[in-house]
């Protein structure tokens, strides 16, 4: 039963990264957008090689897990390929766990890619062995929190993945600029640190600190429980909220036309 | 999958689908009305019914697409489904109207996909992918992206990975629509091989021919409710009291004499150049039209009646609904 279920997670995630790993919308914001940012905040500024090490991995996590999971539901409704896979025997949280799991690996790839790309090339240190696991096992974290946020915004049922993209990015920025990615934390007001702590990307910048300078703003433990939490809440947040809007997908997006000729065919 | 045993096999009368008070909300709109059917094992049975008459969401909704609304109830061979339909969804092969198939996956990888959700061996998807796909004449676009193929191409794709997990109930929305007669033909032909072979077909379409010549039983839905529910022939035989009579005139007509034979009957030309008109006494019509042409000198040749077509009983079953409903609302 449990091994069934298994399989059919897996066989979902592969398809979800074969098919939309080269989607437009999954390129331009996964790997484009933090390529650009990234080249925008470093050129003509001295910046540490640390804390742009630091930078890159937190946007680049964040953002490469935040390109799949808002795109799949709303190409699959137009595509009307979400109707085969709820017609099969799949359950609602395979399909939600199928998605969070290629957008968290493929952000996992890509970012652990850029991370010994650092290492090896420009090399950044780490203070012992073992930070380097608690980096990833934060890289990890974020990388399925940030699949639950895109996944959240899907939640919408459009089958436009322009108009998921677009609330995507107006929660993806001001998230990005109010996390100590850009400033950190030590420097910044009391009232703003207090702000900061409503983005998840600000306990992954200070884990990451941890992990490369070791001169982190929280404890570590309470970085990793902070990004537990906004994981635990996602989840339920997603579960409530797809599981209200799924049928919607079929009847108030898929079918707009059928239920105007339902509607005229009453009269 | 509901295992059935030899001894329910041997019954002919075994339920396959039990559907009781379906309804289906869109906001303000019932798109399903408190809809109850029975399908037995083996039928092919249609469900009829204008745009928008609810074929659709009433598949959807047997299919567990849709959560069942109050106190609607479905069994599957028996078996009450409405508490754990993921369950029993291995059950149903289903056909959209649409093709559904993942547009940037070959055909081969669908149906590798399809199969591995339906927890088949890779072994075994491979042994009866490759008989479905001899069948349906595919195995030359095994490699090709299902977005490149035609529409007949894909709704066959869609037929293999309808039967791909053997399911005992194949259900087609509207499967002949918009493709080719060859295309037609040869899922017409397929439907009935796959009746021969014991299972039980659900198929909406709008195609009166196509249900009359495949369909045992036909539902015929208009404003999300079930307005009738009988064989072909049963239907037709309820409104053959109403016929069809063609007539051709030879030679030119006057005025005067048009306007005396239009008393009798609706001079409207088919484009074969019959003047048609429906009739509910064809005796007395056609010997009144024979008498008063040839006290009239109008030659009257080609004389045909025309038998019920299944086209005929559906616009008059829905155009009765109709008329039952406005006078209801007169009232």
């Amino acid at each position: 039963m449990i091994q069934d279920s298994l399989t059919r997670i897996w066989l979902l995630s592969k398809k979800n990264i074969i098919l939309y790993i080269k989607k437009g919308p999954v390129l331009i914001f996964g790997l484009m957008f933090p390529f650009f940012m990234t080249l925008s905040w470093v050129i003509g500024r001295e910046i540490s090689l640390n804390l742009v090490f630091i930078g890159i991995i937190a946007m680049t996590s964040f953002f490469t897990a935040t390109a799949i999971s808002p795109v799949v539901l709303p190409i699959e409704t137009r595509e009307k390929s979400l109707e085969r896979i709820l017609s099969s025997p799949i359950s609602l949280n395979e399909i939600l766990i199928g998605i969070i799991l290629a957008s968290t690996l493929y952000s996992l790839f890509i970012t652990s890619i850029i991370t010994i790309i650092f290492i090896l090339i420009f090399s950044v240190g780490f203070n012992s062995l073992i930070t380097i696991f608690v980096m990833f096992f934060g890289i990890g974290l974020m990388s399925i929190l940030g699949s639950l946020l895109g996944l959240l915004v899907a939640a919408h049922p459009t089958d436009m993945t322009s108009d998921v993209m677009i609330i995507m990015n107006l929660i993806k920025f001001p998230l990005l600029f109010i996390s100590g990615v850009f400033v950190p934390l030590q420097t910044m007001p009391f009232n703003l640190v207090f702000i900061s702590f409503l983005s998840p990307i600000t306990f992954l910048t200070d884990l990451l600190r941890f992990c490369v300078e070791g001169n982190n703003f929280f404890m570590v433990q309470f970085d990793i429980l902070m990004l537990i939490i906004w994981i635990i809440s996602l989840s339920i947040v997603n579960y409530i909220l797809h599981k209200k809007t799924m049928p919607k997908r079929l009847s108030e997006t898929g079918s707009k036309k059928k239920i105007m000729m339902m509607k005229k065919n009453m009269r | 999958m509901i295992e059935i045993s030899q001894n329910q096999n041997l019954t002919t009368e075994l339920v396959a689908i039990k559907v009781l008070n379906l309804i289906k909300r869109f906001g303000s709109l019932v798109a399903v009305n408190d809809v109850s059917f029975e399908i037995n094992q083996g039928e092919i049975v249609g469900i009829l019914g204008p745009n928008g008459a609810g074929k659709t969401t009433t598949i959807r909704l047997l299919t567990s697409v849709f959560q069942l609304e109050n106190n609607a109830k479905i069994e599957i061979f028996g078996d009450d489904i409405t508490h754990n339909p993921t369950k029993y969804k291995k059950n149903f092969g289903i056909v959209p109207e649409i093709s559904n198939a993942f547009s940037d996956y070959s055909v081969w990888q669908n149906l590798m996909f399809s199969g591995g959700i339906y927890g088949i061996s890779k072994d075994e998807i491979e042994k009866r992918s490759k008989k479905l796909l001899t069948q349906f004449n595919l195995i030359d676009k095994v490699y090709s992206k299902t977005k490149t193929l035609s529409k007949g191409l894909k709704q066959r794709l869609n037929l293999c990975l309808a039967l791909l997990h053997d399911p005992p109930i194949l259900i087609l929305d509207e499967p002949t629509s918009g493709l080719d007669p060859i295309s037609v033909n040869l899922m017409r032909n397929q439907i009935l091989k796959l009746k021969e072979e014991g299972k039980t077909i659900l198929i909406t379409t709008h195609d009166m021919r196509e249900a009359q010549n495949m369909c045992d039983r036909i539902l015929i839905m208009n404003k999300g409710k079930i307005i009738a529910d009988e064989s072909p022939d049963t239907l037709r035989e309820q409104f053959k009291s109403t016929s069809t009579i063609l007539f051709k005139i030879d030679g030119v007509i006057s005025t005067e004499q048009e306007r005396i034979l239009s008393k009798i009957v609706n001079l409207v030309k088919d484009k074969n150049g019959y003047h048609v008109f429906s009739s509910t006494n064809a005796l007395k019509d056609i010997s009144n039209l024979y008498q008063t042409s040839k006290e009239n000198n109008i030659k009257i040749s080609d004389l045909k009646i025309k038998e019920t077509s299944l086209e005929e009983v559906f616009i008059h079953l829905i155009k009765d609904d109709l008329a039952f409903e406005e006078g209801v609302a007169n009232k």
